[in-house]
């Protein structure tokens, strides 16, 4: 993908997240942007691609949270990578099971944040963040990455953002 | 060995990347937060976030200013009202205020002042599953320094982290990393307020003090950011094990953050 994209990404994720997304809440929980963005990468681009994009956007996203540094960085960067194995083998942008693997990527990700959150910070509320904000999340984010895909696939935007093919050796 | 990790690099790499983050998260938990790149991020996210959000207001300035005008009369009525309401109780507070000073001047305290404020209006809310924060429309121009408290006249929403010339960002206290000296406003048991991202927790409550579903959580004022007395949180449960010396104590905040328009920065 063309690193002017990225420069973009990078720099619209967190006012994007922190102010757009917010007028899109239903009931406290917001879409997550990045991950439908590193997992549309994913698709589009090599894994390495993916996850190196994803350890990025993640990183930015925590230099602007309350967060450890590293902590989104880590889990998108693996988001990004299973992505691109998974774009590679099996997905086609224009795929409606996108939609659930998009909700199991983000429910992936939601626990894998909540068991480093147990690790770093102390005991945590599991199973209630569990049903309360993950699931919910996920679903969102699986709604929202479709209609970014669609978006993708309708306004051709996938030739402009391919740099390299998908079967390029990983 | 060396040709296996040549013919398979991209894999080393992104491995060695991987690692590389795991351990930046490990040093961290020792030493704290590091502050890398805050600054510029914060001022590059606020100036867009600012943008962003300006259509929005306008749009609701738009539509609560001119659109929505038809109940206007009768809000008009119970404002009133409650203005004069609030006089008579001002009045009775200027008294109980000039007797309390009254006597701590006669008991040798120190003289209360209440401190100097700044409104701000919320520009972008960061909800991740990690940490929540807010950002702000007011920074270090308008006076306003890291770790000062920022509440809303319900209660305390948390502190300021960072502070850039027109932008500050706010560490809830619901976040992980936010910690708050309360009371419970009932009986004066003291306990750490600690944040758990959808409630809190309080913290090192002796097994046999009185907590009670329903306590209202009070800032105590000891840990020298939020002045005393300010509503913190609600006491929602309370578990009691035999094999520990505390009690589990967990708290709702008093403010629902999602709601949160405007704060009040209180300036040291």
């Amino acid at each position: 993908m063309k690193s002017g994209v990225y420069l973009i990404v990078f720099l619209l994720i967190i006012p994007v997240q922190a102010s757009l997304m917010d007028h899109l809440s239903v009931g406290g929980i917001k879409p997550d942007l990045a991950m439908s963005i590193i997992y549309a990468v994913g698709l589009l681009a090599s894994p390495a691609e993916a996850a190196v994009a994803g350890m990025g956007l993640g990183l930015v996203q925590d230099i602007g949270s309350a967060g450890l540094l590293g902590f989104t960085g880590f889990t998108l960067g693996l988001v990004g990578l299973l992505a691109g194995l998974l774009g590679r083998q099996v997905l086609n942008i224009a795929s409606p099971s996108n939609f659930i693997f998009l909700f199991s990527f983000s429910l992936a990700q939601g626990v894998l944040t909540a068991l480093l959150v147990q690790l770093f910070y102390g005991s945590m509320p599991f199973f209630s963040t569990f049903f309360s904000r993950m699931v919910p999340q996920a679903l969102y984010a699986g709604i929202l990455g479709v209609i970014l895909l669609r978006l993708i696939n309708r306004r051709n935007v996938l030739g402009l953002l391919r740099r390299r093919s998908r079967n390029k050796e990983f | 060995m060396l040709g296996f990790i040549a013919k398979h690099k991209k894999f080393f790499s992104l491995l060695l990347l991987f690692a590389l983050l795991f351990w930046l998260l490990t040093v961290q938990v020792k030493s704290g937060r590091f502050l890398f790149m805050e600054r510029p991020v914060l001022a590059v996210s606020g100036l867009i976030e600012r943008i962003i959000v300006a259509p929005f207001h306008f749009v609701e300035y738009v539509i609560n200013g001119y659109l929505f005008l038809v109940h206007t009369e009768k809000e008009n009525g119970r404002l009133k009202e409650e203005v004069d309401r609030l006089k008579i109780e001002n009045a009775v507070s200027n008294e109980l205020i000039i007797e309390n000073q009254r006597l701590r001047e006669l008991l040798g305290f120190r003289t209360l002042h209440p401190p100097a404020s700044v409104m701000a209006q919320v520009i972008g809310k960061d909800s991740s599953l990690s940490s929540r924060t807010l950002t702000i429309n007011k920074g270090s121009t308008d006076g306003i320094e890291k770790d000062m408290a920022v509440i809303t006249p319900s209660g305390v929403i948390g502190r300021i982290q960072t502070a850039i010339p027109g932008t500050a960002k706010v560490i809830l206290l619901s976040d992980p990393g936010s910690t708050i000296a309360v009371r419970v406003q009932r009986n004066r048991e003291e306990g750490l307020l600690e944040g758990k991202l959808d409630h809190c927790a309080l913290k090192y409550v002796s097994y046999y003090a009185d907590i009670q579903e329903g306590d209202l959580l009070v800032t105590s004022g000891l840990d020298g950011i939020y002045p005393k007395g300010i509503p913190v949180a609600t006491v929602v449960k309370v578990t009691k094990h035999e094999a520990t010396a505390f009690q589990h104590v967990v708290a709702h905040p008093v403010v629902r953050f999602s709601r949160v328009e405007e704060a009040l920065v209180l300036l040291k």
